[in-house]
């Protein structure tokens, strides 16, 4: 399933954890757990964006309307990267 | 002492719950030598027998990636507990049952307390506890440990465990390749006395994890023998693979123990989500259907913001504002004091004020979208266009944030690796209106298009985004060339929005927008008001006044795009300081053309339409903030940049506002 998983996301633009569960057929906690898998195992890097504008909003008079609700993206590292290139060849 | 068993589980599993229903006040914690993660020790007494039990901390794995993983590991590995309970959350069996499988692959004593079968029930989850228990080779017992149901069964099969051989078989194949080269390394291993499982080392050595890797170090006789070393360099050469493989073999493990033995309801096939986000995310139509989305954020902040409560809101300032200036005069407060407080504050801040109500509105509809989930799915729409361009489509994610403030949106460059597409981002980010330029807007808007705000609204951030894009293009065929990196976007689940939770905080967030502002507005005014009245003897906001010449110094420069004025000069420069300045200083400003009048009607009779939009794409364009400046100057470490940042923008917005005004003119507009 990590492959599978790493392949699709090889292929993709977005991702939608609740598309790729409904996809394989899996819980979606599941599909969490292995992202979770393939970010420690070093394939995937997680990019939670800036989680926080405490420190540079500062004085900012819109801070407090400030919403921070981060949008994640997802790299294949070069691990990754490496691995689906010799999977297809 | 009796015999030892251990707790393990996921976080959430219920495992404190069952604890301390096992061992009541019979416990102490303390602490896990070595680490912060606390150690709880307690006993349990059964049949005559006294138990001691040890809670673990809670664990998805039990590798090194934490430290709570690395307690639980080593005191199932080295602690010599005579069973292990895993605590297994019974709603969410796959995700737990990853756990039991790296258990029974240490090979160490394990029986399962399928617990929250109560909650599994109420979402229509049953299962066949017998083909499971047999499956997995070790005892499943369903346990509802809040209400302490289950937990004599849970000790008998624990004394008959400790009692008993070791698990029974369960078949995990890794696939034949790993598997043949797990029997050689156990085979290979087996030679040195080692005191941990030779499986579960084997496994670990595959998968490449330190802690397996230094025992295979530390043993010499290994180490000595040239078969082993070809043999071990081989195994590293393939250790992605193995790691995949291994970790998939758990799942699919998995998956065959809970199919057949698991019932739950179907999930629907397709959900509203995907739906939702077919149309939103569409090729074609996301991307209208972002601008429709944008559009009536904006109608409505002007329905809502302005008509239903602005009105009243400007009229108690204006009203607020007569109160204290008659009371200034009564008292026959100084001159400076009455001008000061009257042009300079309640003339300058007074305008704010009376925008306040649109500006929480257009926060509350724009966080209400962010809440739900749609900014992600906008921000995937423009990937595809950002793309285009040749930059990587989580540059718009800084530009998001732009929208806020630059300052935190040039920041949130950051998270781009590649330096071309950082460059840029931070080049484009002022181009992105921010929410103290609103003000700005607001005024013309009101002195000209008042039943067309929103529309003029729109239009401005459009423009905003369509010169970051082609400043954008040019940027990445000029001055910074190279591949767009690839990323991929997380779409997160839709959420209801908490509209409950936005009104709540709407009066902290008026109250604190109010106290920031106004010291920013405050500062800036102050100074230029000192500036307004000097030299003594001139007329105050004249043309005379230092303010005055210095702005008529710049003033011919704006000549072209319609707007020559010292005091529009002077409003924007007051804007290079801080851009919630601008309206506040022209508030000052003009306060000597007309005395007493409102900016509003001020302004009407200073500019026309036409100038006023030049003056609004200026405003939108221009150089940016200081604090936006100084930022970029840090994220770019270099002054060259920043100053290039800070000009080229103030020629692209002159340029631009020259541009409407003249072809505009000649178009017949006025
Ligand atoms: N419905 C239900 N809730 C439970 C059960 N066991 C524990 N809980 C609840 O699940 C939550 C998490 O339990 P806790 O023991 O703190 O989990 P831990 O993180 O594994 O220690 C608590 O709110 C418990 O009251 C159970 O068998 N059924």
């Amino acid at each position: 399933m990590l492959k599978e998983l790493l392949v699709e996301i090889g292929r993709a633009d977005y991702i939608s954890k609740y598309m790729l569960a409904s996809k394989m057929n899996q819980p979606l906690g599941l599909i969490e757990d292995v992202f979770t898998q393939l970010i420690r195992l070093g394939f995937l890097e997680e990019d939670e964006g800036l989680s926080t504008c405490d420190l540079p909003c500062g004085r900012c008079p819109y801070a407090s309307m400030c919403n921070t609700n981060p949008i994640k993206t997802i790299n294949l590292t070069k691990k990754g990267q490496d691995y689906l290139t010799s999977l297809l060849n | 002492m009796g015999n030892t068993i251990a707790l393990v589980g996921n976080p959430n599993s219920g495992k404190t719950t069952l604890f301390n229903a096992l061992t009541g006040s019979n416990q102490h914690v303390g602490n896990w030598p070595g680490v912060t993660v606390e150690r709880k020790e307690g006993e349990v007494r059964f049949r005559d027998k006294v138990y001691k039990v040890v809670d673990l901390p809670g664990t998805y794995s039990l590798g090194a990636f934490s430290e709570d993983e690395m307690v639980a590991r080593d005191y199932i590995l080295t602690g010599n507990p005579d069973v292990v309970i895993n605590v297994v959350d019974a709603t969410n069996l796959e995700r737990n049952l990853y756990l039991t499988t790296q258990l029974l692959e240490m090979g160490v004593k394990v029986i399962v307390a399928l617990n929250m079968v109560d909650e599994a029930e109420s979402k229509e989850i049953y299962f066949d506890v017998k083909a499971l228990s047999g499956r997995l080779g070790i005892p499943v017992i369903p346990t509802i440990a809040c209400r302490r149901q289950g937990l004599d069964d849970l000790l008998a099969a624990a004394s008959i465990k400790i009692d008993s051989a070791k698990n029974g078989q369960f078949a995990i194949s890794y696939g034949e390749s790993i598997d043949t080269k797990l029997i050689t390394l156990k085979s290979y291993l087996s030679k040195s006395e080692l005191a941990i499982p030779l499986n579960w080392l084997a496994i670990k050595v595959l998968e490449g994890e330190e802690y397996a890797l230094r025992i295979i170090k530390e043993q010499e006789a290994l180490q000595g023998s040239t078969d082993f070393r070809s043999f071990y360099e081989e195994l590293a050469v393939h250790r992605d693979e193995y790691q995949l493989d291994i970790v998939d073999a758990r799942y699919n493990f998995v998956n065959t123990i809970v199919k057949g033995t698991v019932s739950r309801p179907a999930e629907p096939k397709t959900t509203w989500t995907d739906k939702a986000d077919d149309i939103l995310t569409h090729k074609i139509w996301g991307l209208p259907i972002f601008a429709a989305i944008m559009l009536i954020v904006f109608q409505l902040t002007f329905a809502i913001g302005e008509d239903v409560l602005g009105e009243s809101m400007a009229e108690g300032i204006e009203a607020l504002g007569e109160i204290i200036k008659s009371g200034l005069v009564s008292i026959s407060a100084p001159w400076w004091v009455t001008g000061f407080v009257t042009e300079g504050i309640i003339a300058g801040l007074g305008e704010i004020i009376g925008f306040i109500p649109l500006i929480l509105v257009l926060y509350l509809l724009l966080g209400l979208l962010e809440d739900s989930g749609y900014m992600a799915r906008a921000a995937y729409v423009m990937d595809n266009i950002m793309r285009a361009v040749g930059l990587q489509g989580k540059t718009f994610i800084s530009m998001i944030v732009g929208f806020g403030c630059n300052v935190p949106g040039v920041m949130s460059t950051r998270t781009l690796e590649n330096r071309k597409d950082r460059m840029i981002a931070i080049l484009i980010n002022p181009f992105m209106s921010c929410g103290a330029k609103i003000p700005i807007y607001l005024v013309f808007i009101a002195a000209f298009f008042p039943k067309h705000g929103g529309l003029v609204l729109f239009s401005i951030y459009f423009l905003g985004i369509l010169m970051a894009l082609i400043m954008a293009k040019i940027f990445s065929k000029t001055l910074f060339t190279g591949e767009v990196s690839h990323f991929i976007m997380e779409l997160p689940p839709y959420r209801k929005p908490t509209l409950r939770n936005v009104i709540r905080n709407m009066w902290d967030n008026v109250s604190e927008f109010l106290v920031r502002a106004g010291t920013i507005i405050l500062t800036v005014v102050s100074a230029l008001w000192i500036l307004a009245v000097l030299p003594v003897g001139v007329e105050a906001y004249g043309p005379e006044s230092i303010l005055g010449r210095v702005g008529s110094l710049i003033a011919p420069i704006f000549k072209p795009a319609g707007f020559g004025t010292w005091q529009a000069a002077v409003g924007l420069f007051s804007g290079i300081a801080a851009k919630e300045a601008v309206v506040a200083t022209l508030g000052m400003v003009y306060a000597g053309v007309s005395e007493g009048a409102e900016l509003v009607s001020t302004i009407r009779s200073v500019f026309t339409p036409l100038t006023a939009v030049a003056f609004m794409v200026m405003t939108l364009l221009y150089t940016p903030c200081a604090a936006t400046i100084a930022m970029i100057k840090k994220e770019t470490g270099s002054v060259k940049w920043a100053t290039f940042a800070a000009t080229y923008t103030f020629a692209l917005g002159w340029l631009m506002a020259v541009l409407v005004f003249q072809i505009g003119s000649l178009l017949g507009f006025a």
